[in-house]
């Protein structure tokens, strides 16, 4: 598994290639502090209005902020929102 | 986003209140199922609210049921519920589709026709004329032909030289041209005398064909003969010409104007008293008291029509008249001042009487004083052609 991932990022890097797309990692554009995109997720694990764990490729994307609505949430993508104050990868 | 909020709209949405403990996984199948959730909200720690369209709202029921969450209906929206509710009221649907036939059938009819354009004819028989061809308040605007009118109301009126009828919605303008009639002129071989235009006094004849018949320093009234058209020779018949000529005479405008030389002005004292009144046409209320309580006043009188949109009123006026209290005070005027605007005005007047062609000679001006008056009397003298060809009538050939 890990190997596979290492010869998929070789050559996504040799043909410059879009990462997100072939390693399947989730694209994140944040707009100020008001909105949060996420692409290619892999579901949502916590949704409360201050705090949003998402669940993605690259491990957990927790958000931190205030008033977070879930404005839409389709297989590939989530659009929070409220007033973000931040967010981390956890493992 | 507009586009997307009709959409959802015309789709029809709900607004769902999901309680469950496990809300995150309920969101996670929806997403598997493709059941499209948007504007997830927390209300509480088992509470969540969420948009979600009709179909949608289907499957989640199903999926409530597995995973264990309520999922309750908190307010509709969107154009299928408003068409089912509709549905069951039909004498409703009934009532705003006969309004608009109603609206429909008024405005085919023609509320009032305007005449503009006309200054020597005469407005009443151009309406009558109208009505007769059937173009009057009352009259379907589909039913009359308007091309048809026009050309009869242009047959029927000579005077006219065009005609154009419009329909603006309810009102019909008949907009109508008159001909510019031009001054008789007798053609050159049709015999004819000259006779006089005014009265004047003569100063210069000149004939160019015809015999004089009047010399300098003659008084002619209007219609005298000038200048004979009928030509009489010793041992000759006599020949009909086409007489003209210029005939200069010393004509006379006149005018005479009387002004008082006290006046009564009124002065507001500062007591005053409103009355409001509605009138509707020619019905007129009025609200408290209507009596004046003064017996010399000023009246203001401030009339209001609310207005619907751009020129369409109601036909309903507020009148508001204020009374003031009022005491009269005389003033004697200035004589100088009131000769200047008398003379002023005078010329005014007399400078619109005479022809542009005229050469003023003198200008008398007299002024006289009688009791609390004055007497303006001005008088113009002008050196004009009184000429003007009359066709001979009683000619025996």
């Amino acid at each position: 598994m890990k190997k596979t991932e290492a010869i998929k990022k070789n050559i996504a890097d040799a043909l410059e290639l879009p990462q997100d797309i072939l390693l399947d990692l989730p694209k994140i554009t944040l707009v100020g502090n008001l909105q949060l995109y996420v692409e290619n997720h892999k579901g949502i694990l916590e949704y409360s209005s201050t705090r949003i764990r998402i669940f993605t490729k690259s491990g957990i994307l927790r958000i931190i902020g205030k008033s977070l609505l879930l404005k839409s949430i389709v297989v590939e993508e989530i659009i929070i929102v409220g007033e973000i104050s931040g967010f981390e990868f956890l493992d | 986003m507009l586009i997307l909020r009709l959409w959802n709209y015309f789709r029809g949405y709900v607004i769902i209140d999901i309680e469950g403990l496990n809300l995150e996984r309920f969101i996670n199948s929806c997403i598997e199922n493709n059941i499209y959730l948007w504007n997830i909200k927390r209300l509480s720690y088992t509470k969540i609210e969420a948009h979600v369209g009709i179909r949608g709202f289907k499957a989640l029921r199903r999926l409530s049921r597995k995973t264990g969450c309520r999922v309750s209906i908190a307010t509709k929206f969107g154009y299928p519920f408003w068409a089912h509710r509709l549905k069951k009221r039909k004498m409703l649907i009934a009532g705003a589709f006969f309004s608009l036939i109603v609206v429909i059938v008024a405005s085919s009819f023609i509320y009032s026709v305007d005449v503009v354009g006309n200054e020597k004819v005469d407005e009443e028989s151009l309406r009558s004329a109208l009505v007769r061809m059937g173009l009057k308040p009352g009259s379907n605007r589909y039913a009359v032909d308007l091309r048809e009118i026009e050309n009869q109301i242009l047959i029927e009126f000579n005077e006219l030289a065009w005609v154009g009828i419009e329909l603006k919605g309810i009102y019909a303008k008949v907009e109508v041209v008159e001909k510019y009639i031009q001054e008789r002129v007798i053609d050159k071989n049709n015999p004819c005398n000259v006779v006089a235009k005014k009265n004047g006094v003569i100063d210069q004849v000149i004939a160019k064909n015809g015999d004089s018949v009047v010399k300098e320093g003659d008084i002619v009234v209007a219609g005298d003969l000038l200048i004979s058209g009928v030509v009489s020779r010793e041992n000759m018949d006599p020949t009909f010409l086409h007489a003209y000529g210029e005939v200069l005479a010393r004509t006379y405008y006149e005018k005479v104007i009387t002004r008082e030389l006290t006046i009564i002005k009124k002065e507001k004292t500062g007591e005053k008293s409103t009355v409001t009144r509605i009138g509707i046409g020619k019905l007129k209320l009025s609200f408290g008291d209507s009596e004046v309580p003064f017996g010399n006043y000023i009246l203001e009188k401030n009339m209001k029509r609310p207005t619907i949109w751009r020129n369409i009123r109601l036909p309903v006026e507020i009148i508001k008249e204020e009374y003031f209290e009022a005491m009269d005070i005389e003033e004697k005027l200035d004589i100088e001042v009131v000769k200047e605007e008398i003379h002023q005005e005078a010329i005014d007047y007399l400078m619109g009487e005479i022809p542009e062609e005229a050469e003023i000679l003198n200008t008398f001006i007299d002024f006289k004083e009688v009791g609390d008056q004055i007497q303006g009397k001005f008088t113009i003298e002008v050196l004009e052609d009184i000429a003007l060809q009359e066709k001979i009538d009683n000619r025996e050939d």
